[in-house]
């Protein structure tokens, strides 16, 4: 094994693992704010890729299609917040089986109208290339979705760390009630932050479509993944999405190389090893059910 | 002799006579139906007595069916390969049981959702067992008196299958260590005041219950004669929560109703559209949202109209009947 293909496979599961963390951060601030454990995650996820690809056909760019698929998935995400979320909030059982529902009716729309085979989408133009990094070749638009995903994690962190909003949200992960009591509008806060994750979501869709191909089950492959980093990393923190989305793409991604008929158990036996050892994640505080 | 069990046995005539007026269609559907009322009724015990909501109880009824599969090349006296499945699965809701149990609810159900991925991986990889193709399962069931193969005959076999599970979970809630179960769902930090290990009793309905969707998954095998991964995968796990939600979770008859319903319209509306999970969606989304427990709750509630028990009438009255009073009688 030379320095080069290892370089080759860190930069890989670095793209995934970013494309892993842009996506499970939607689940995780969803998770941790909220306490709703949103089963339609994965659901925008796909939603996300296939609307793109059906802009892309229709010869819109990728990055109009980016934009366009992210408002439709924006306002899908606002109906079902407040159509259907936003009257089981409080009962766990309940929306996790709302969710499930929605999951479960999506599923089967999305393979009534895109059918059941794997599309690909077209990576951009401008970043549909090699670059040459000294001893590796690495395609340019998995450089970029590293660059996303970092960019995205500084956001959140200023975000968590430095404004009103992340202020808001980090007193909602700790105290809901609290927060109520001092004026501010939860329903306003869920519905944005339930709109937030989905665009995150769909989002992730529409940047993993050039890296993974868009296929039937992908909603509910991505959702488990995502549940996974959320439960290694913790409730309700950036930090431990981050860092857990790394360790998870990182771990994939060797162990395709490595042990390609166990990578996938690898990361679930990862996650049950974590939960031995530390119950509330990596990064997690200790929280209520 | 009390109402209640009038319509046990009234019920269990029924199901026993059924095949002679069903089509052979009617009679594979009801095998199949049986088997799922099993695999409903263990999930349905779990969420409803024990208070843990399940996302991956098809691990155990997968399992259980590739158990019989794997074991099946070498084995083929029935009574050992459906002791083997329970055994193995059981001891698989063992171990993760005491690995999970302990977690808070929305972890459970995350934990639980991770670990039946995970086996479907398993499954889905590892080529020995036939990978993402799965295996054919060439062993008839054999009570002792010559193998089974004729639809009537595994009719039988599931329905009476069916009826020997719902009489021993009727014995076990109203059992001491039932009530246990229960009283450490209703108020856990009371129970544990009073000296109970509630982690204990959590791991044992766990334990329980994997054994019985194993067992479903066992019978399965003789019945579907192929191991898939699809029949451990999530999709399962959810379409059996699916099962005790519309059939209502917290009573005995709710689970095998709501599977009856899914199992029946599935074939229904499967055969005019292949959107039939759409329709079944909607259907469970209008319950949940509804509120007013699943089907089973609905026919006890009429049934209790149409009967009423003057005791227990005045017993709601006067307010003295709590809700682990109105599980109890609705069972």
């Amino acid at each position: 094994m030379d320095i080069s293909s290892i370089l080759l496979l860190i930069l890989t599961g670095l793209a995934y693992g970013m494309l892993l963390f842009i996506f499970a951060s939607g689940m995780s601030i969803i998770f941790g704010l909220m306490n709703v454990v949103n089963l339609t995650h994965g659901t925008f996820f796909a939603l996300g890729a296939y609307i793109a690809y059906s802009f892309m056909s229709r010869h819109y760019g990728f990055w109009t299609a980016l934009v366009l698929s992210v408002i439709v998935i924006a306002a899908i995400g606002l109906v079902i917040e407040r159509l259907m979320l936003a009257f089981v909030y409080g009962s766990h059982d309940r929306e996790v089986l709302v969710t499930f529902g929605l999951m479960f009716i999506a599923a089967d729309v999305m393979k009534g109208i895109w059918g059941a085979d794997s599309l690909t989408l077209g990576a951009p133009s401008a970043l549909n290339s090699t670059i040459n990094m000294g001893e590796v070749m690495f395609p340019a638009y998995r450089l970029f979705v590293i660059f996303v995903g970092i960019i995205l994690a500084f956001i959140l962190w200023f975000m968590e760390n430095h404004t009103k909003t992340g202020a808001i949200i980090r007193a909602g992960v700790d105290d809901r009630v609290m927060l109520s009591a001092l004026g501010i509008n939860v329903k306003v806060v869920f519905a944005g932050v339930f709109v937030f994750g989905a665009v995150l979501a769909g989002a992730a869709g529409v940047l993993g479509g050039p890296i993974l191909s868009i296929y039937s089950g992908m909603d509910a492959e991505v959702l488990i993944i995502s549940l996974v980093i959320v439960v290694i990393g913790g409730l309700g923190t950036w930090k431990g999405t981050f860092i857990a989305a790394l360790l998870v793409g990182m771990i994939n991604t060797f162990g395709q190389m490595y042990f390609p008929s166990i990578s996938m158990a690898l990361v679930f036996l990862f996650m049950i090893v974590v939960l031995l050892v530390k119950p509330t994640g990596l990064f997690g505080k200790e929280v209520g059910a | 002799m009390n109402k209640n069990k009038v319509l046990s046995i009234a019920a269990a005539i029924v199901i026993l006579l059924l095949p002679s007026i069903l089509s052979t269609y009617g009679i594979r559907l009801g095998g199949e139906l049986f088997i799922m009322s099993i695999f409903a009724l263990s999930l349905g015990l779990l969420m409803g007595y024990a208070g843990l909501t399940s996302f991956g109880h098809a691990s155990f009824f997968g399992t259980g069916l590739y158990v019989v599969a794997i074991l099946g090349k070498y084995i083929t006296n029935t009574y050992v390969l459906i002791l083997a499945a329970i055994v193995i699965t059981g001891l698989l809701a063992w171990v993760t049981g005491l690995l999970f149990v302990r977690v808070p609810g929305s972890y459970f159900f995350m934990l639980t959702l991770a670990f039946n991925q995970l086996l479907y991986v398993f499954f889905f990889k590892l080529k020995s067992f036939g990978g993402a193709d799965g295996m054919a399962i060439n062993v008839n069931p054999d009570l002792g008196f010559g193998p089974i193969v004729s639809p009537v005959g595994r009719y039988y076999l599931t329905a009476i299958a069916f009826i020997l599970c719902f009489i021993f979970l009727k014995y076990f809630i109203d059992s001491p260590t039932g009530r246990i179960v229960i009283g450490v769902k209703e108020n856990q930090s009371r129970m544990k005041a009073l000296g109970y290990n509630t982690l204990y009793y959590r791991v044992l309905a766990f334990t329980m219950t994997g054994m019985m969707a194993g067992f479903a998954g066992a019978l399965y095998a003789f019945s579907n004669r192929f191991a898939s991964p699809e029949s451990i995968s999530w999709m399962l796990s959810g379409q059996v929560l699916i099962m005790v939600i519309i059939g209502g979770s917290g009573t005995l008859i709710g689970p095998p109703i709501g599977a009856a319903v899914f199992v029946v319209l599935q074939s229904y509306i499967s055969s005019y559209t292949e959107r039939w999970p759409v329709i079944m969606g909607v259907f469970f989304l209008v319950l949940v949202f509804l509120n007013r427990g699943g089907i089973g709750h609905i026919l006890i509630r009429l049934w209790n109209r149409a009967f009423p028990d003057r005791e227990r009438t005045a017993a709601r009255k006067s307010g003295l009947l709590r809700t682990t009073d109105v599980i109890e009688e609705e069972t």
